[in-house]
Order: structure tokens, then C-alpha cells, then sequence
């Protein structure tokens, strides 16, 4: 191997150095801090686990997991069977439906369903202005509300996972049952649901930890009993009582421990179940049936109402954008331009802070990412794998424990929280992984014989990279780096511990908008407006990479 | 007696014919095959004997039950057994659940079932291996594991979609004399599709060579071999001359043909179906094996069809030659057993046995 590749892998491993392992060290080193002594032990985690209140959230937190996987899949596993299986009409739009909430903003979800199934909420109003109901119903105030928000917005992991799942087992497998004598539920039960169970799982994990790192619905919707809630307010709001510091960053830490531990458990159990590859010699694309004619329309209802509940959220939203004083009506009376001339002219520079962070984040993600994807493919790097674990370990890290190791690591000694460029680092940090994966694949369908090649013909290695290797990287690398831009510019968990004022970005101002006074038309129109500028985004790509189905098929991870 | 008929089968994916109403009759105990290139039709035929495809047209009648005239009957209430190209062994069950998946359904108490799977497993050779994942065999232990799967509940009819096609070639040769012993053995009522003519030849009881969704010949492997039904079957089945030739005159007395070539006048062809409707004049082809096909040095006294020409080149193939000779420019392809020491370019005499000279289209 070359002296060159050494170097750069050592450069890439002192960035992962400074950036993910000494912040994440110094958070775990923290939670051992004696507070009252100065002294270290365990005792931060002994208390913890001993005070009923903490232990409550804990355990919380593990039922909210549980509820949200049941739900998602219970509700994930026909809606996967039907648009992978069933032959009907509209199967694009469906399943851009479906899977829209991967590119909305959690935090939409939530202000959306809030306008329309709060208290007195759209829903609410219209059932009682017919009479149907004399008090209205709590439709989302409390653990149900939380698992539906959550199952909406985790859904399409499901989906995702499983609907690829079922196009791609070979069909095979299922006609041999078919064969044995097994027929419909039993052959489904039998052979279809487990030879998919790896790509449920990689899904499932994922929807598993979404509780343990959404630490807003809760509290949006009056519920700080969770894991990651109370760290968020005993670090944010508490920090000058040491207790309910050291209690918050053990949550973080332990919140992170369960996140990486239930990750890596299924990566191993993922990787050791690989039926993929097993069959050979098929060349069907997946069995696509025509189901009966009562099946057909009990599966288009079904997915209608799933999109209708995803399309509630930009509809609302919209609405309450374009509106003012929209209280204890159905439907907004008050029509006006206000919200959006209140952010452009009064806060543009939250606009502003929004692309300026995502964009030094994804310059900083482009710079990084490559060269990783790179020695990871192309080289033999003593070390390379554990790079790429190291980085792909981040996508199981909740923001929450990026934010606030950021804030300890970063604020004495190396005073980089002081200055604004710690917000797009933190919000490349965080997103590392999704850039990485896409230039990874990318990469791995670049022929080397075309690199080489050009090195024959007497090129350098940097430069066949830039003549030959990027322009042909150039079209995958565009759909990560679109995805990350997105998802950096929705990213509140890491941002909302290192802003100070005008650090502000549109996620932060929409949670303070709410937190202030509930401001709900500006937060709207803020959320709205991301909505329109992700949407644009994904337009983009979706021109790039062939269907904005494709788009949000890269992001598998959250 | 027929235990499987299939009448006028027709079956198309949207505009693409895939078998044009077929006639075909499986005898009780027989192992028939279904050949043909890729796209003839075989395996569509199979599959909707097994009922995972629905033909448009035609009946399956099975053990004198038809299994589309009156209603589709679903491939898990037709009582077979198949055998898929891929295998088809479930990956995430042992051995022993692969095997044992269809008597379960079946409701067969739990130690007749123990009993079945390790008496299956013995007849093919995989005894001691119940626990294994499939990950954990080999391309040939997997093929017999869904043999195993395919045997153990006493199937009326055994279907073998293409089983050994994933297999290399020694392997493949092995588990043929295999599979047709176990078949034999048991007596069961097979259908085999595959594409390789020699596993036909060795594994068939009779033969069905099939050709873009149409029966071109039934019959004996031998009667296939040594009558084709015409120039697609003859060439699809071993090698063949084809001589380019154009009908002289029908022989009132025996019904064998001559015919003039490029080479002769004269060239005697022996008496065939087709040779009934023949005409003077007519363009067909002169046919004959290489190894029907006789050589000599000098010319041999009194025979007919005997022509000489050049030797253009030689292959040695190991256990035989193959001798190019141009007669007057017509290609023939010979082959002898033993070393010939001729060179190329040398004059030889060439013998086409007129029995065994025939006219195909």
C-alpha cells in the first residue's frame, strides 16, 4: 500500500479522533464525575438506577419502544405486502406517500397533529359542531398520542425494510411451500414473514431507538417522563443543579448504551441470517398477484388513510402558515401573509444560519466522506474497517448525546463552542454516516478498471480522482449529498444545546416559537417553509436519481 | 394408462405464446422429459402441471381428476412433489423442518414424521445432518434435500423443474443415475424438464422435445436419436449432417428416396414418414450422423453411396476423432474411433449408409 493512503487515513482517523471519539469520551468520563466531591465513581449511575423517578423514565422509555415497534409493525407489514405484492394502480404516488415522513421534520408531525387533534383541535370542533360528541376527546395528550406521532413518522423504516424484503426473496421459496401444501396465511407465516426478517430488522432497530432520541414530542405534548426528555431538560434547563446535571448526562449516556448495544445486536444477528445470495438462478422480479376485487379495495383504503395522515401534516401546516389567530375554529378564518413577513424581515437570519450551517456541514461531509469511501473500498488501510465502524456506530448515537457531549467537550480547554463554526461540525458529526454510505455504494459500482486505466495512461492517483473517478461518482454522490443537507437542516437534537443567540437555525425557531408563547403560526410557517425547501431539494434529486422514491430510498437510517 | 393428461394446454404472458395448445400423456410410474432450448415452453408446461401458473386454454387431468375444468385446483391440493432449478431449500429452517414442512401440514403425528425424514434422508445419502442449516451444504447436498422435501410425503406425481442445472458437470452426472434409480425405485409418475440432451437421453423413459411452445417429438430416447421427426430435433439432439439436396425420385417399391446434392447425382436415402408426401423436385435435407459415416483409403468394392473426397481437417476429442471432409465443397463432419493416419488435404472414400440416410425438413 502507498504512503499516500497512510496518510490520508490517518488524517481522516484525527478528524473521527477530535470530532466523534474524544467529545463521546469525555461525556462517558463525565458521567462518572462525583458532583459533590469532585472525586469519581459510579455513584452518578447507582443513583440513578435507585431513584424511582429515574428508573421510571427508563423503563418509560423501553414501553414507548416496545408500543412503537408493535404499531409500526403491525401497521407496516400489510402496508409493506401491498405495494410490494399487490398489482394496482398509483403504486409511485402511494408509496412517495408513505414514505414522505423520512424527509419531514419530526417536529412538523407533531405541530400538525397538535392543530388538528388537539383539545380543541380541527377534529375535535367539527365532531362536536355536529353533535357527535358533547366533550372533546384527548386524542393525543399522553402515551397513546406519543406512540401514534412516533409510529407515523418510523413507519416508512418499516415499510422500507420489508417491502424490499418481499420483491426480493426469490419466488421460489414461497411456490415450494405453495407445493408442500401450504396455502395463503400459513405459507405468509411460515416462509415469507421470517426469510424477511433481515431486512425488518434493519428497519425495526431503528424505529426501536427513535424513543430513546426524540426527546421533543414528548415534551411538545406534555410528557417529560422519557429518557430522552429529561436529559434534555435537566442539561438545558438545569445545569446549576450539579444533581440534576450528572442525572441528565447519565441519561444520555445510558440512552447511548442502549441505542449502540440494541444496533450492534442486530447488525450481528442481521449479518448472520443473510438468506440474500443463498438462491441463485432466478430471474423473476418478485411476485406481484392480482388480489381479488374486495381485497383490492380494502388495500386502497388502507393506504389512503395512512397518506391521508402523512398529508395532514404539510396540509395543516400550510394552513396554519397562511392564518392568524387560528383558535376554536375548524378551519383558519383569518387569512394573512403575516407569519412569512414576520421570519423574512424579522428573522431572516434564521433562514440564513440554516444553509450557512448545513452547507459548511455538507462541505465538511463531501471533504470527509470521499476519501473514507475511498480507503474503504479501494485500499487495504490497515485500520479501515474500524473506521468505517466507528462512523457507522453514529448512526445509533441519539443527537441528543452528540449535543451535549459537544457542549462538555467543547466549552473548557478547547473553547470551540464558543465560536458559531461549532454548530456545523456538530451537525457533521452527526450526519457522517448517511454521506459515507451513499459515496460508499457509489463507489463500490465504479469498475476499477476505469481508474486504472487512466493511471496506465499516466495520470496520478489525485489526479484520475479528480478527471475520472469523481465525474463518475458524481450522480450517486449528489443523492447523498442532497440527503444530507436535508437532514442537516432539519437537525435540532445536536443544535438546540450549542446555539447562543443569533446561532439560531428554522428548527430551533420553530421550537422556540412554540416554547415562548405559542406562536404556532410563526412555528407553521417556519416548518412550512422547510417543508417547500426539502421538498425542492428532493424535486432535485429526484431529477438526479430517478424518482423521488429513489431519493428517500437512499436514507435508510436515521 | 395415462395418469397425467394434458389436453390442449395454451398458455401465453401477454403477447408471447408460451405453449400452444399441447397434447401430451404421462404414463402411471413413467419418467418423462420435457426438452427443449430455453423459451420452448418446458418449463411453463411444468408449471402448470404443478398449478403455479394458469393456463388460458386446455385441462390438467391428474389421476383422472382435472385440475382446471372443474375449478383451479391449487398446487397444495394437487398431491405433488417438485423439485425446483434453485432449489428452493428454505434457508431460515434445519433440514429436518425443510423436510418435514409438508407433513406437518398434513397433520402426520410427530414420531411418523421423525420416522420419514431419517428414512428419506438415508435414500439420499444425507443421514446425520437433520440439524444443519442449508448455508452449511453444498450446491449438491441442497439439491438433494429438495429431492428429500419433494419424496418424503409419497407424491402422486414428482415434478423436476431443470434440478441439476446449478450443478457442475461431474456432479451432475453422478446424481442423474441417482435420481432416475430413486424415481424408478419408488415408481413414482415424474416429469423432468431440463435442457442438456444428454441428461434427457440417460434419465428418460420417453422424451418430449419442445420447441417455441410446440411437441415437436414424443419418444423413446433411442427412437428420437435414430428417427427425428424433422431437422429441429435432429439437430437439437446430437449432431447431424445436413446435406442440401433436392428430391430425384421415390422408389414405388421400398419408399426410399433418392436425391441429387452438390456433390452427386445420386445419393440413396432410406424410407421415412415424410418420404409418403414427397415430390420430384422438392428441396429438402439429406441427413446423416457422423458416425454413420464410413471411411476408407482406397474405395471399397459394391456400395452405395460412396463418394470420394478431401480430408480438410482433423479434432481429437480423446475418445474419438472428428474428420472434416468436403465432398465437392459439401462439408461432412465423420467420426472415427481409431487414430487415422491420414493427413489433411489427403484424398479419402466416404460411405453414407443409405438406411441410415435420412430426409428431414
Amino acid at each position: 500500500m502507498s504512503r499516500g493512503n497512510l496518510i490520508l487515513a490517518g488524517a481522516l482517523w484525527l478528524v473521527v479522533a477530535f470530532l466523534v471519539i474524544f467529545p463521546l469520551s469525555i461525556l462517558v468520563v463525565e458521567s462518572f464525575k462525583i458532583a459533590e466531591t469532585g472525586g469519581w465513581g459510579i455513584d452518578n449511575y447507582l443513583e440513578f438506577f435507585k431513584d424511582t423517578y429515574y428508573f421510571k423514565t427508563f423503563a418509560n422509555t423501553l414501553l414507548l419502544s416496545t408500543l412503537v415497534l408493535l404499531t409500526t409493525t403491525l401497521f407496516g407489514v400489510p402496508l409493506a405486502y401491498i405495494l410490494a405484492r399487490y398489482r394496482h394502480r398509483g403504486k409511485t404516488i402511494f408509496t412517495a406517500l408513505i414514505l414522505l415522513p423520512i424527509v419531514l421534520p419530526a417536529f412538523a408531525g407533531v405541530f400538525a397533529f397538535i392543530i388538528f387533534f388537539g383539545k380543541y383541535g380541527t377534529l375535535n370542533l367539527i365532531l362536536m359542531d355536529i353533535g357527535l360528541i358533547d366533550t372533546p376527546i384527548n386524542f393525543i395528550y399522553g402515551l397513546h398520542g406519543l406512540v401514534f406521532i412516533q409510529s407515523l413518522h418510523m413507519l416508512p423504516f418499516i415499510v422500507l425494510g420489508l417491502s424490499a424484503g418481499f420483491t426480493n426473496i426469490d419466488p421460489s421459496f414461497e411456490e415450494a411451500a405453495e407445493v408442500e401444501g401450504a396455502s395463503g396465511y400459513r405459507r405468509f407465516f411460515t416462509i415469507t414473514l421470517p426469510l424477511c426478517t433481515p431486512s425488518y430488522l434493519a428497519g425495526a432497530v431503528l424505529v426501536f431507538l427513535w424513543p430513546f432520541t426524540d426527546w421533543l414530542t414528548p415534551l411538545i405534548l406534555g410528557q417529560v417522563d422519557f429518557l430522552p426528555s429529561i436529559s434534555y431538560l435537566n442539561i438545558a434547563y438545569h445545569f446549576t443543579d450539579l444533581h440534576r446535571k450528572y442525572m441528565g448526562i447519565v441519561a444520555v449516556v445510558v440512552s447511548s448504551i442502549v441505542c449502540i448495544s440494541l444496533f450492534l445486536l442486530a447488525r450481528w444477528w442481521v449479518e448472520r441470517k443473510k438468506y440474500t445470495g443463498l438462491s441463485k438462478g432466478t430471474t423473476s422480479e418478485g411476485r406481484v398477484i392480482e388480489p381479488s376485487a374486495p381485497v383490492k379495495v380494502g388495500a386502497y383504503v388502507y393506504m389512503v388513510l395512512v397518506a391521508i395522515l402523512v398529508l395532514l401534516i404539510p396540509i395543516v401546516l400550510g394552513l396554519a402558515a397562511f392564518s392568524r389567530r387560528w383558535v376554536f375554529e375548524p378551519l383558519p378564518t383569518y387569512w394573512t401573509l403575516e407569519n412569512f413577513r414576520l421570519i423574512l424581515l424579522e428573522s431572516p437570519v434564521l433562514i440564513k444560519n440554516s444553509f450557512l450551517y448545513s452547507g459548511i456541514a455538507l462541505i465538511f461531509g463531501i471533504a470527509f466522506g470521499l476519501p473514507v469511501a475511498y480507503l474503504i473500498v479501494r485500499t487495504r488501510v490497515p485500520g479501515k474497517d474500524a473506521l468505517d465502524f466507528v462512523i457507522t456506530l453514529m448512526l445509533a448515537f441519539p443527537g441528543i448525546a452528540i449535543g451535549v457531549s459537544y457542549l462538555l467537550a467543547f466549552w473548557e480547554g478547547i473553547p470551540l463552542a464558543q465560536y458559531w463554526i461549532i454548530m456545523p461540525l456538530a451537525l457533521f458529526a452527526r450526519r457522517l454516516p448517511y454521506f459515507l454510505r451513499m459515496a460508499h455504494s457509489s463507489y463500490l459500482q465504479l469498475d476499477p478498471s476505469l481508474e486504472e486505466a487512466s493511471e496506465v495512461s499516466g495520470a496520478g492517483k489525485l489526479r484520475t480522482f479528480f478527471s475520472i473517478s469523481l465525474p463518475l461518482l458524481l450522480k450517486g454522490v449528489l443523492v447523498g449529498v442532497v440527503m444530507f443537507f436535508i437532514m442537516a437542516f432539519q437537525e435540532i437534537s445536536t443544535a438546540v444545546f450549542l446555539y447562543k443567540g443569533g446561532w439560531e437555525t428554522l428548527p430551533i425557531g420553530i421550537y422556540l416559537n412554540w416554547h415562548r408563547g405559542m406562536e404556532f403560526g410563526i412555528a407553521a410557517a417556519m416548518a412550512f417553509l422547510m417543508i417547500v425547501i426539502t421538498f425542492i431539494l428532493l424535486l432535485i434529486i429526484s431529477r438526479i436519481g430517478g424518482g423521488v422514491l429513489k431519493a428517500a430510498w437512499g436514507a435508510e437510517g436515521k | 394408462m395415462a395418469y397425467i393428461e394434458i389436453q390442449n394446454l395454451y398458455k401465453r404472458y401477454k403477447k408471447v405464446v408460451a405453449v400452444n395448445r399441447i397434447q401430451l400423456e404421462v404414463n402411471k410410474g413413467e419418467m418423462l422429459t420435457l426438452l427443449g432450448p430455453s423459451g420452448c415452453g418446458k418449463t411453463t408446461t411444468l408449471r402448470c402441471i404443478a398449478g403455479l401458473e394458469k393456463p388460458e386454454e386446455g385441462d390438467i387431468v391428474i389421476d383422472g381428476k382435472p385440475m382446471l375444468s372443474q375449478g383451479f385446483v391449487p398446487p397444495s391440493k394437487r398431491g405433488i412433489g417438485m423439485v425446483f432449478q434453485n432449489y428452493a431449500v428454505w434457508p431460515h429452517m434445519k433440514l429436518f423442518s425443510n423436510i418435514a414442512y409438508g407433513l406437518k401440514i398434513q397433520k402426520v403425528p410427530k414420531p411418523e414424521i421423525r420416522d420419514r425424514v431419517h428414512q428419506v434422508l438415508e435414500l439420499v445419502g444425507l443421514s446425520g445432518l437433520e440439524a444443519r442449516y442449508p448455508a452449511q451444504l453444498s450446491g449438491g447436498q441442497q439439491q438433494r434435500v429438495a429431492l428429500a422435501r419433494a419424496l418424503v410425503s409419497n407424491p402422486k406425481v414428482l415434478l423436476l423443474d431443470e434440478p441439476l442445472s446449478n450443478l457442475d458437470a461431474k456432479l451432475r452426472e453422478g446424481l442423474r443415475f441417482e435420481i432416475k434409480s430413486l424415481v424408478r425405485r419408488m415408481g413414482i409418475t415424474s416429469v423432468y424438464v431440463t435442457h442438456d440432451q444428454a441428461e434427457a437421453m440417460v434419465i428418460s423413459d420417453r422424451i418430449v422435445v419442445m420447441e417455441s411452445g410446440n411437441v415437436m417429438q414424443i419418444g423413446k430416447p433411442q427412437d428420437i436419436y435414430k428417427r427425428p421427426a424433422n431437422k429441429f430435433v435432429a439437430d437439437f439432439i446430437g449432431t447431424m449432417n445436413f446435406i442440401e439436396a433436392e428430391v430425384e425420385e421415390i422408389l414405388k417399391d421400398s419408399g426410399a428416396v433418392t436425391v441429387r446434392t452438390g456433390f452427386s447425382e445420386r445419393m440413396l436415402c432410406r424410407r421415412s414418414d415424410a418420404s409418403v408426401s414427397l415430390q420430384p423436385g422438392e428441396k429438402v435435407f439429406a441427413s446423416i450422423r457422423p458416425e454413420d459415416v464410413d471411411v476408407f483409403a482406397e474405395p471399397p468394392q459394391g456400395r452405395e453411396n460412396m463418394y470420394k473426397g478431401t480430408l480438410a481437417h482433423k479434432a481429437y476429442l480423446g475418445n474419438f476423432l472428428y474428420l472434416f471432409v468436403s465432398l465437392d465443397g459439401t462439408m461432412i463432419r465423420v467420426q472415427v474411433s481409431h487414430h487415422m493416419p491420414e493427413e489433411e488435404g489427403q484424398e479419402l472414400y466416404l460411405v453414407l449408409h443409405p438406411e441410415k440416410c435420412m430426409i428431414l425438413f
